[in-house]
């Protein structure tokens, strides 16, 4: 299997845009605005289209291009656009006002957790001087950032958006880890991915049809 | 056989192709009856041929299937099977009660069988890859049916039950990356470097450290699908919420494909890291599990909670028993697994007759089953006792045989431990059950008490008031009579 060096000039694009994409989850994190978090999905799920184009390029593998295609039309432009379409503008969400902690508490908790992505992925996991040994570190910083906004965030808009960022994340591990997986599987985790998401709009608009705001405190009826 | 294998997961579908080209609800269940039937006679068929024979390997490992496979296709197309005739009953009753509509039916049966093929398909595969696909996908099938009722309590359910186990089962993919990533040493093609059947056989040559990642993150991730504490807590309530027949799906067939898939990484874990480090993981999991469990047993309340904590103390004891390991302690987990399918879904059936009957899904509203609905008071009751592992049933040899195993491997802390949990399980589950069999029905109590107070009203307002007022009037006679 083909693995990037850290120094070759697409190891040192897809560092970069493994960087931008951890730094478009921290903002993820640090907004209030129902706007902003699927703003800024959107932007990470470009660059993670560029990156996947990147590897693309250097592998010269057409499933990779798909790849790359597939996540700047699905994930780039259709989640986005309609979760505007059909969840921020019809629902008419502006600020999220259901944070459990204040937006400084997560964003400590989040370097925090970055701070652990580098301790799990320690070098005897990942060999130095490829491309991965600083991109997968990143990649799970990612996934851990997304869990934090499910977990900080309780309104179920912002609880998708977290989910989204968590598979941006794996994403961006599968593309520097292993180059790609097997054609087939990834055409199937994007299907799922589509499924779940088409899903979880029914279920975010019957939520807030039968409650004022579909927000996860008001979810209180099932305990224990 | 390759033909056979197909079959077998395809057959759930007559019953959503039967629904989606418009049949009519008790046509569309009998219809997902009979596709069940077909794929429990080809599991059969399957198990039996594959006695003699070595595992079945198409499609450049897209298809594969040994015994380990076709024991759990078994137990997953007769729970199916269960619950697609339960399905008919339950389904027509709500109709009939006006709680759902036509559509709403179809709809049912149109997800039903996806998410019965969906999970067959799981178990037929060897790519590690699409085993996450289909699980995921059966996942968001199952999920349509938690939230299928539409009230806000059901959607609540189901929202909590797709987002914990999406993002459950995202971390679970995580691991598999990690898995093919540690096998970047081998020279395989990339469709075979995900197949379990060749990671299984060059297990020797995986790099050890992201392959103990790569474990670490299955048992989370798929653990949250099977409901080991603490990724259980979208359990309870979407088993509570779902219609009962899909109840019985949820806890017999979805948790013990999710549990599948933790074995397969079990087994090329324990081929390359021998048994302490997955001991350390399982162990923790299922006591875990089966404290977490055991303690929410003991309140009383929803009995279709009581049945879904009852699933996660018993997968639990699945846990531990895999934690224990040898050939005793897998023969435990494997057996545990049937027998804890076929009563579970038995009780969670008989939980949708009670709840239709008794129109109240907690334990404290049910009186007296025995003497009302002796046929389902009779099934919860035998249900009850097999699922606590009461001797004459099975879950009774294969807890012996896990203790067993417990002893024979690790240090007796852990089979004592798990023994005495064990009895608690007993005491806190049968105090609700029998409470709910035995006793008086109440629908006839309630009668009786309704029908004395209306004779004591009658009696007061009617002939006693008159008594009473003509003997005033004759009192008032009287005293005019003697002025």
């Amino acid at each position: 299997m083909q693995i990037l060096s850290a120094s070759s000039a697409a190891g040192v694009l897809l560092d970069l845009s493994g960087v931008l994409i951890l730094l478009l989850a921290f903002a993820c994190l640090g907004s209030k605005l129902f706007n902003r978090y699927v703003a800024y999905y959107g932007a990470q799920s470009v660059v993670l289209s560029f990156a996947a184009g990147v590897a693309a390029y250097t592998f010269d593998s057409i499933e990779l291009w798909i790849l790359a295609v597939a996540t700047l039309a699905i994930k780039g432009i259709g989640i986005p656009v309609s979760a505007r379409r059909l969840l921020v503008q019809r629902l008419d969400l502006k600020r999220d006002a259901a944070l459990s902690t204040g937006l400084s508490t997560s964003l400590i908790a989040g370097g925090a957790l970055t701070a652990f992505a580098y301790l799990v992925t320690r070098p005897q996991l990942l060999p130095h001087g490829l491309v991965a040994a600083a991109v997968v570190p990143l990649s799970t910083a990612v996934i851990l950032l997304g869990g934090l906004a499910m977990v900080v965030r309780r309104h179920t808009v912002a609880q998708l958006i977290g989910w989204l960022i968590v598979e941006n994340g794996v994403f961006l591990g599968a593309i520097t880890l292993v180059a790609t997986f097997p054609f087939i599987v990834e055409a199937g985790i994007f299907l799922d991915l589509v499924a779940g998401v088409l899903i979880m709009l029914v279920f975010v608009s019957g939520l807030t049809r039968r409650l004022a705001s579909a927000s996860a405190d008001e979810l209180r009826e099932l305990q224990g | 056989m390759i033909l056979l294998m197909i079959l077998a997961a395809a057959g759930p579908l007559v019953g959503t192709a039967a629904a989606a080209s418009g049949a009519r609800g008790r046509l569309a269940g009998w219809a997902a009856s009979a596709g069940a039937l077909a794929s429990l006679v080809c599991a059969v068929w399957l198990l039996t041929g594959e006695l003699h024979r070595a595992p079945l390997l198409g499609w450049g490992g897209y298809l594969y299937l040994d015994s380990l496979s076709c024991f759990f296709l078994l137990t997953v197309a007769a729970v199916t099977l269960l619950a697609s005739v339960g399905s008919v009953a339950y389904l027509s009753a709500e109709q009939d009660a006006g709680r759902l509509s036509a559509f709403q039916v179809r709809l049912y049966y149109i997800f039903f069988g996806l998410f019965a093929a969906l999970m067959l398909a799981a178990l037929e595969t060897g790519n590690l890859g699409l085993l996450f696909v289909l699980i995921e996908a059966s996942t968001l099938a199952s999920a349509a049916l938690v939230g299928l009722e539409a009230r806000a309590s059901s959607l609540e359910a189901a929202w909590k039950y797709v987002i914990i186990s999406s993002f459950g089962v995202t971390i679970a993919l995580a691991g598999t990356l990690f898995l093919y990533y540690s096998a970047s040493g081998l020279h395989l093609a990339a469709e075979y470097r995900l197949a379990w059947p060749y990671l299984f056989s060059h297990a020797h040559a995986l790099a050890p450290e992201s392959l103990k990642l790569a474990f670490m993150l299955a048992v989370v991730g798929y653990g949250t699908k099977v409901g080991l504490a603490p990724m259980h807590t979208w359990l309870p309530d979407a088993h509570a919420e779902a219609p009962s027949p899909a109840s019985a799906m949820l806890s017999a067939a979805l948790l013990n494909t999710g549990m599948y898939a933790i074995i397969r990484f079990l087994a090329i874990t324990h081929a390359r890291l021998g048994d302490g480090f997955p001991r350390a993981v399982l162990l923790t999991f299922g006591f875990l599990s089966i404290v977490i469990g055991v303690l929410f047993m003991i309140r009383r309340g929803n009995f279709k909670r009581l049945f879904a904590y009852s699933s996660v103390e018993h997968m639990g004891i699945i846990a531990v028993a895999l934690g224990f390991g040898g050939l005793l302690g897998l023969y435990g987990a494997l057996l545990q697994t049937l027998n804890h399918a076929i009563a579970k879904a038995v009780l969670f059936l008989t939980s949708g007759d009670v709840a239709l009957r008794y129109k109240t899904r907690e334990a404290s509203g049910v009186r007296g089953l025995l003497a009302a609905v002796p046929v389902t008071g009779g099934a919860l009751l035998l249900g009850s006792f097999a699922v606590l592992g009461s001797p004459p049933f099975g879950v009774f040899l294969s807890e012996l045989t896990i203790v067993r195993a417990g002893f024979a491997t690790s240090s007796p802390v852990f089979p004592l431990l798990l023994l005495a949990l064990l009895a608690v399980a007993f005491v806190a589950f049968a105090r609700t059950t029998t409470g709910m069999v035995t006793g008086q029905a109440p629908a006839k109590a309630r009668r009786e008490i309704t029908e004395r107070v209306i004779e004591e009203i009658r009696g007061l307002t009617g002939q006693e008031y008159v008594h009473m007022y003509a003997s005033d009037r004759k009192a008032e006679l009287a005293g005019t009579a003697k002025k």
